[in-house]
């Protein structure tokens, strides 16, 4: 399986954050949206990986070999989102459209007081949920995130809101996963993003577009340790000021059997998948794991 | 190889059974190697677990605020000596 993503060098560089955040707070999210045209053609021209996962995803989300202007589209669709995610961070959102769907589903957990994992991915931007749930509704909910790998861009959204940062659980040493469980035990709900292999942890293959892909098996796990249900998210960004919050339970509870372990935690990530690559379908430029997902490029 | 102390094997039995680490034998775990990563190579939901049965068996709660969890996790021989100080049971 691919770990590149870690590998990837940042792109973008802390100037031009900086520069995306000025403009963002200062100028306007028109003149920022103008900008995102260059910004994605100077991607689309010194990222030849970057362009290469673009492809090799839309090729199978489309059914078809994508020309210059889809990969164009999906890297400027990832810009767009991380422009946005000045405004939601600030709590600037009533230019937006966001439109949830299962709303009532995390209403209902939120009134139970039990905490939860929220299970999310790469597609589109969970920005949008930190955004709504913890502006707008002040949901206890807390993020699952590697901080690690692009520091540039962690210490730009941490400056725009130190108390989102408060809620950030970063991954890292061998107590990550104990801060999780704890924050579960307190009621928290605890967003995990279920669609990227880490090097050295768990994983289970599963279908998802016509390939058997490896899935870290840890967020599941994670959910039957902390004997909670399984939220799964997905904010996809839907052009102009649009967004969509989907909300669905994936289990109430994730029961796992000694012997049969690995058998059962397929059954669970393989729905996820399901879940997962039918949003693929409806919002393929969402996808922002731009990278040799299916690690093909031997 | 250097032999464990009676605790650490204790410890040892717990972890291979915990973790359902079928193919290592307790006493065949290294006291000052890495329990995490290189060595044994456990991840951080084995860290999770680990925490729980330590829990349930020794009677005191492993927090995530501790400072010293990297220093904790890092051996057999370390863990046992936490256990050992912290134990309830």
């Amino acid at each position: 399986m691919s770990q590149q993503w870690v590998r990837l060098p940042e792109r973008g560089n802390p100037l031009m954050l900086w520069l995306i955040r000025w403009i963002a707070l200062y100028v306007g999210r028109p003149v920022g949206r103008a900008l995102l045209y260059p910004i994605t053609l100077y991607f689309l021209l010194t990222a030849p990986a970057a362009r290469r996962g673009s492809r090799r995803f839309l090729r199978r989300a489309l059914g078809r070999e994508p020309g210059w202007r889809e990969v164009f589209r999906h890297i400027h669709c990832f810009a767009a989102t991380i422009l946005d995610r000045v405004y939601f961070l600030t709590g600037r959102l009533r230019p937006f459209k966001i439109e949830v769907f299962g709303d009532q589903l995390i209403v209902e957990q939120a009134a139970t007081g039990q905490g939860c994992i929220l299970l999310g991915s790469h597609l589109g931007s969970f920005e949008v949920l930190r955004a709504i749930g913890m502006n707008l509704r002040h949901f206890p909910i807390k993020i699952l995130m590697n901080t690690g790998h692009n520091r540039d861009i962690t210490g730009f959204l941490n400056a725009l809101n130190p108390a989102l940062a408060q809620a950030i659980i970063p991954i890292g040493g061998p107590d990550t996963l104990l801060r999780v469980q704890e924050s579960v035990a307190q009621g928290c709900m605890v967003g995990v993003l279920g669609d990227r292999v880490v090097a050295g942890e768990k994983t289970v293959r599963v279908r998802f577009f016509d390939r058997e892909t490896a899935f870290p098996a840890g967020p599941l796990l994670l959910a039957a340790l902390a004997n909670c249900p399984v939220i799964l998210f997905f904010g996809l960004y839907r052009g102009g000021r649009r967004y969509e919050i989907h909300f669905e339970r994936l289990a109430e509870q994730i029961v796992l059997d000694r012997y049969r372990r690995q058998e059962q935690l397929t059954v669970w990530i393989q729905r996820y998948a399901d879940r997962l690559e039918h949003y693929a379908h409806l919002a393929p430029y969402n996808w922002f794991n731009f990278y040799d997902y299916w690690g093909e490029e031997a | 190889m250097e032999a464990l102390s009676p605790f650490e094997l204790e410890v040892a039995r717990l972890l291979v059974e915990t973790l359902h680490l079928e193919d290592i034998q307790p006493e065949d775990i290294a006291p000052e190697e890495p329990l995490f990563g290189e060595g044994l190579g456990l991840d951080s939901i084995d860290a999770l677990e680990l925490a729980l049965a330590i829990s349930k068996t020794y009677g005191f709660q492993l927090r995530s605020e501790d400072k010293e969890n990297r220093r904790i996790f890092a051996s057999l021989r370390a863990l046992s000596e936490h256990i050992a100080q912290q134990r309830t049971r």
